[in-house]
């Protein structure tokens, strides 16, 4: 059986607001890449949310390797599915090793007890994430490069079969968005299904296996970038001009490259 | 400083204070070395006193209550701020030791002669329980207002939690007063109405100490069940959520705990205002910021802070005591004041 992370028809209204989510559906494989890009307010990261089961959904079902998410137990759903927030509330006064334990929470004991292997998986998320060197900084000393590889660490450190990740790379340089997205990219190879909701156009192109493209809280339209990164299917639904061209990428297959270009 | 060697200071600290308080008290006629042997007397570990036994026995009755106390509303504190997320939550500042000052002096007046006649006729001889249990679903109660008028989208937040804590303190202090005004002309229940106000650790029964330190374990037994979770709390609780903590479960075990714990301080020692902001507060910032630290200590830190300003005002003030009540109050709020001109920055963008 493919092992795969399900959304169907998935509806969700903030209370008081219209739906935010309106009969999404979307699938993540084990190995797989996706990038969920779309305009503001789309309901991409409220569908993220839903597809982590953080959200009651009030219609649709999201089921992971065929289980419902809605009915696993919150240690089960945290050891299945990691969700990367876009940012925290608060940065707590704690080291980087500290903070990447708090993904072990699902893997503790009753009486919260971490063991060798809790300590183990830590290190190989540090490890996996690039920021081996940094477990005894202060998470309030990092960059924010730093800092969210720290997250992605964390998230490793849950060892789930998925990834869900929020807009990681909206306050980085170039250098360190390369560098997150080849992080995730290489994640996914490992064998986890990497689900990512990005504006960045052009790293959707390079990294992603499939883009999914949402619209006032649905999808309208998926495939691989080449087929979806297209003026026909881009501008209507961003009502943007856009440039396009065509590069070849890491792989040797030609990626388009997008550019928001004001009309003339 | 770490938390091992704190809590061993805290320890030896607890100790001194409490030796040193057997000698200390409105008469001055039991020394320190006698005060210890009562005491141990009182367990068969030493021949009582010729004189003055019953004497240092309430002393130790008085200190037993003292320590429950501070360890309570210390506790009481720690696991607020915790759930709350603010250094600024507090069961006096948001309304839950009010709440449970309320639903005592509510039961006092039931059991002094002012309710219906079935509940004055099942009152009786259950007084200390029932003033426990009135003053636990007031302090419930206020906790759960509070929560749930300061949430809104699963966030708290903290000027909301401060104003409803003024008008649920301010609610609660009409009623007092209306209800200290209906007993006035009784004594006996506006005596035991009045000794709330300013607070009270003398006179306290071995019942009501044994009910204290009951409500305190229990309220303790919570502790390896949310400090984990409450430290996962500090990045928001939507990833906490995320990390698989029950956060509906937590905060429920956690704010009742707090509320137990305060509701039992309050309804044996009456309104005692500010351990419960103080003492957290300090213990974070001389050791880590963990609630699997922090929890713990408050419960010696908490005792210290109280047992100690006892002994400090007893010794400097001799028979012109003042009611803990009345000392914390001169202590603790100047240090509220303190810590909201820390957080302007955080008010002032509300």
């Amino acid at each position: 059986m493919v092992k795969l992370l399900k959304c169907e028809g998935a509806s969700y209204a903030y209370p008081g607001g219209t739906p935010a989510v309106d009969g999404a559906s979307l699938s993540v494989e084990q190995g797989r890449f996706v990038c969920i890009i779309g305009p503001n307010g789309a309901g991409k990261s409220t569908l993220l949310k839903g597809m982590a089961g953080l959200l009651p959904l009030d219609r649709g079902d999201v089921t992971v390797d065929g289980v419902a998410v809605s009915g696993l137990g919150s240690k089960a759903r945290a050891r299945t599915l990691a969700l990367v927030p876009q940012f925290l509330d608060a940065i707590p006064p704690l080291t980087v090793a500290s903070f990447v334990m708090g993904g072990r929470y699902g893997h503790l004991d009753s009486w919260r007890r971490a063991d060798m292997s809790d300590y183990e998986a830590v290190g190989a998320a540090l490890k996996a994430a690039h920021v081996e060197e940094l477990g005894e900084r202060l998470l309030g000393e990092l960059s924010g490069g730093q800092r969210q590889r720290v997250l992605i660490a964390r998230a490793l450190a849950q060892e789930a079969g998925y990834l869900l990740v929020d807009e990681p790379t909206s306050s980085l340089d170039p250098e360190h968005q390369l560098g997150v997205f080849n992080l995730l990219r290489e994640l996914a190879r490992s064998g986890r299904g990497v689900c990512v909701v990005t504006h960045d156009l052009n790293l959707a192109s390079q990294f992603a296996d499939e883009v999914a493209l949402m619209r006032a809280g649905s999808f309208a339209a998926m495939g691989c970038p080449t087929e979806l990164l297209t003026p026909e299917v881009l501008e209507p639904v961003y009502g943007a001009h856009f440039r396009f061209a065509s590069w070849g990428a890491g792989d040797g297959e030609e990626r388009p490259v997008v550019v928001p270009w004001a009309a003339q | 400083m770490a938390a091992r060697p704190l809590a061993i200071l805290l320890t030896l600290l607890l100790a001194g204070i409490l030796v040193a308080s057997l000698g200390v008290g409105s008469t001055d006629v039991v020394g320190v070395a006698d005060g210890v042997r009562g005491a141990l007397a009182m367990f068969g570990l030493a021949e009582p006193l010729e004189q003055y036994q019953v004497l240092v026995e309430l002393r130790v009755t008085r200190l037993l209550a003292t320590v429950g106390v501070g360890a309570a509303l210390a506790l009481s504190g720690a696991l607020l701020q915790g759930v709350f997320r603010n250094d600024l939550a507090s069961p006096s500042i948001i309304g839950v030791s009010s709440g449970a000052g309320l639903g005592a002096s509510l039961a006092i007046l039931v059991i002094g002669g002012y309710g219906p006649r079935f509940m004055i006729e099942n009152a009786v001889g259950f007084g200390p329980v029932i003033v426990t249990l009135a003053a636990l679903v007031g302090a419930a109660s206020c906790a759960w207002l509070v929560t749930t008028l300061s949430t809104a989208n699963g966030r708290i937040s903290v000027p909301m939690l401060l104003l409803v804590g003024i008008a649920v303190n301010a609610i609660a202090a009409g009623l007092l007063a209306a209800i200290q005004s209906w007993a006035l002309r009784d004594y006996d229940v506006s005596q035991a109405l009045f000794s709330w106000v300013f607070g009270r650790l003398e006179d306290r029964s071995a019942f009501q100490v044994g009910l204290l330190w009951s409500g305190l374990l229990a309220s303790a037994l919570v502790i390896p069940f949310v400090a984990l979770e409450l430290d996962l709390f500090a990045t928001g609780e939507e990833d906490a959520r995320a990390l698989g903590v029950n956060t509906g479960r937590v905060k429920l075990l956690a704010v009742l705990a707090a509320s137990a714990a305060a509701a039992i301080a309050v309804s044996v020692a009456g309104q005692i205002s500010f351990i419960g902001l103080v003492v957290p507060h300090v213990v974070r910032r001389i050791t880590t910021a963990s609630h699997r630290a922090v929890l713990p200590l408050c419960l010696l830190a908490g005792p210290v802070f109280l047992a100690g300003t006892e002994l400090a005002q007893r010794t400097l003030l001799g028979g012109a005591h003042l009611q803990p009540g009345v000392t914390m109050s001169l202590l603790g709020g100047p240090f509220f004041l303190f810590l909201l001109v820390r957080h302007r920055r955080e008010l002032r963008a509300w």
